[in-house]
């Protein structure tokens, strides 16, 4: 949590994943589709094929005077430091998952990655929400065998959604935001 | 806690250094813009995200002269047909300035430095502000986020 020079509450979240799992599509959705919150501009570092490159940015609120200052990063492996980069100062992760059978060790490699560079600190500081994505795939993984894949337990909360259709995106976010808020409050 | 106007009071004479400045931001390195000053009143550009773009790309640099082994990193220029925007450390944050192309670096260089060093103490100061806080601050940032937790159901 940090606080700008007019004394507003400023939380971190981003979005994390292998790469094309559907973190920058979640953000694009929540910013053109959900209307009860208040945006700034989107700010995007990607290629001329649309693939992010550094992160991409959007400040967010839900009124009052605490906002979201909403990342993602590039997913692609060669762009590891950038990723470290852009977790800095993070208060909460989305961990986008791939639900394609052929983006298990993907989805594992990268879950590993954000654990070596968050440490301890995931999960108990850090709070994490995970976003089983493109659950519309007809031979998606089963919901167990990625909770397996990623190891797990019962104590993070988990969502099903299509971020191309929005479908649990907005949910995913709520719920991020709130562990973050809750977090914050009875630290 | 450090008064947020003093950021206000250093940024403002950066930008009184050279003419051809436009736009003096201090972010911290996680992309905060902490605060900003521009010569214009109205200069139309979207500050938190040059701010977060300002710190990504310093830290980037930071982080790619730790893998080379090859010290501190000191400045980032970054040179456009029609202006510059120049990147240091101070601190726990990144100052960055953004001017016309026809500027004189030198000085820029040499007052970015110094005034490095005094807004590296005052975010220092800034920064510290969470495990010291008076408890009536600590009242209003929970007032905020319940507020902000709220908000947040009705979205």
């Amino acid at each position: 949590m940090r606080k700008d020079d007019k004394g507003r509450i400023h939380l971190k979240l981003v979005f994390y994943g292998p790469s094309l799992g559907g973190k920058t599509t979640a953000l694009r959705w929540l910013y053109g589709k959900v209307e009860g919150l208040q945006k700034g501009e989107f700010t995007a570092i990607e290629d001329e094929t649309n693939r992010t490159l550094f992160f991409d940015y959007v400040p967010m609120s839900a009124g009052g005077r605490v906002l979201f200052d909403v990342f993602t990063v590039a997913g692609q492996k060669r762009h590891r430091h950038q990723r470290k980069v852009v977790l800095q100062g993070t208060d909460g992760i989305l961990f986008v998952a791939d639900s394609s059978p052929d983006q298990r060790d993907e989805n594992t490699e990268s879950f590993e990655e954000l654990k070596l560079f968050l440490g301890d600190a995931l999960g108990r500081e850090i709070p994490i929400v995970v976003m089983l994505n493109k659950r519309d795939l007809p031979n998606r993984m089963s919901r167990d065998e990625m909770l397996d894949l990623l190891g797990l337990g019962g104590n993070v909360p988990i969502y099903e959604t299509i971020a191309i259709q929005g479908v649990g995106v907005k949910r995913a976010f709520q719920a991020i935001a709130r562990e973050v808020i809750l977090k914050r409050m009875y630290k | 806690m450090s008064d947020p106007k003093a950021f206000d009071k250093i940024l403002t004479d950066i930008i009184r250094q050279d003419k051809g400045i436009k736009k003096v931001i201090l972010v911290d390195k996680t992309g905060l813009t902490i605060a900003n000053v521009s010569k214009l009143s109205y200069y139309p550009v979207d500050v938190d995200s040059i701010g977060a773009i300002a710190s990504a790309v310093f830290c980037a640099s930071e982080e790619q002269g730790k893998n080379l082994q090859i010290g501190e990193l000191e400045i980032v220029t970054s040179e456009f047909s029609e202006g510059k925007i120049f990147a240091s450390a101070c601190g726990k944050g990144v100052l960055c300035v953004v001017s016309e192309a026809e500027v004189n670096i030198g000085l820029i260089r040499l007052v970015m430095k110094k005034q490095g060093m005094q807004l590296a103490d005052e975010l220092d100061k800034f920064l510290a502000v969470e495990p010291m806080a008076p408890s009536k601050d600590r009242e209003l940032d929970e007032e905020d986020l319940k507020s902000a937790l709220a908000e947040l159901e009705r979205v």
